[in-house]
């Protein structure tokens, strides 16, 4: 763990271990309340949904992104904000053929550190959370999106891989609200 | 050459140990076992002394005539006993110290998986590809 780390002196920047320790802390004792993968599965998604929400918003005052004009916009700017706030630089890729579906593409996660999954928690999507912060995020720019992960490094792929597709461009202002 | 590397949890119970293929399981065990009690001698009798910064690598803790049985422990009770071949000469004192910080580096990645509980035993497949790496890299 004895990582020389590039801090700068900004008392609001946190630790990337005690981040990845937290969330991991975090993903055990969902599994514990709940039992089923699948219900673990789902909350991590929906707190994803909840962060992305506001996430957006920092996003936009931060990095002052201009207006998106088609899904290979709103792919640069995942693309940044993933660079932003998780400090990788995930690649776009596999887009589909209609232009709606795209995949973006991480070598590292630094969410799933020194993370194995045991035997018994196979289905569990570790980094479900991303999903739902990508979801949440585009749902608050009128844009519905669907977002999961294809491969996952912690369950043997080579790289961690998140499909996105577009579903449909929201006229009402005001989101859907969570049940 | 390894022929043994063993990590004691705290209540000295044995969360994981490896033996080299080809060699009496039982025996190496024992071995590592009774390095246990040089090691309790070893933490005991520096802490009477106080002030001083222990190091927590013990050394050669006893050799018998076929192996030799070094010790390490960490500042949370976790000890690592590794047992090598008493005819190996070329292992020297800075290697052994080597093998251990691997080791216990090795040893904190596991402990930072958030399913892992520690004092239960390690099952982990990148320790164990870590421990045959170290074992096979001296």
């Amino acid at each position: 763990m004895s990582r020389q780390s590039m801090r700068a002196n900004d008392p609001k920047k946190v630790s990337g271990e005690l981040f990845t320790l937290t969330y991991g802390s975090l993903v055990a004792q969902l599994l514990k309340d709940y039992e089923n993968v699948d219900d673990v599965n789902r909350q991590l998604e929906r707190m994803g949904y909840n962060i992305g929400m506001r996430l957006i918003e920092d996003f936009l005052a931060r990095a002052n992104p201009g207006r998106c004009y088609d899904l290979r916009d709103t792919a640069d700017k995942i693309q940044q904000a993933f660079k932003l706030y998780l400090g990788v630089s995930p690649s776009i890729g596999s887009w589909s053929p209609g232009g709606d579906e795209f995949s973006v593409v991480m070598e590292t996660n630094p969410m799933a550190e020194f993370v194995e999954l045991p035997e018994h928690c196979l289905g569990l999507r570790y980094s479900n959370i991303l999903s739902g912060v990508i979801r949440g995020a585009c749902e608050m720019v009128q844009l519905e999106v669907m977002a999961w992960f294809i491969a996952d490094q912690l369950k043997g792929d080579n790289m961690t891989e998140i499909r996105v597709k577009f579903v449909k461009r929201l006229e009402d202002a005001i989101p859907a609200g969570e049940d | 050459m390894a022929v043994c590397v063993s990590v004691i949890g705290k209540e000295n119970s044995p969360l994981y140990v490896w033996v080299g293929s080809g060699r009496e399981e039982l025996h190496l065990h024992y071995l590592a076992h009774t390095g246990l009690d040089v090691i309790q001698e070893k933490i005991t009798s520096v802490t009477k002394t106080p002030g001083d910064t222990r190091d927590l690598y013990l050394g050669l803790l006893y050799a018998t005539e076929e192996y030799k049985v070094f010790g390490y422990t960490t500042n949370t009770r976790i000890k690592f006993v590794i047992i090598t071949d008493a005819a190996n000469t070329t292992l020297r004192d800075n290697e052994i110290r080597m093998m251990f910080r691997r080791l216990h580096s090795l040893y904190t990645n596991v402990v930072c998986n958030p399913f892992y509980i520690p004092g239960h035993q390690i099952s982990s497949r990148e320790f164990d590809k870590g421990v045959a790496a170290l074992v096979a890299g001296n």
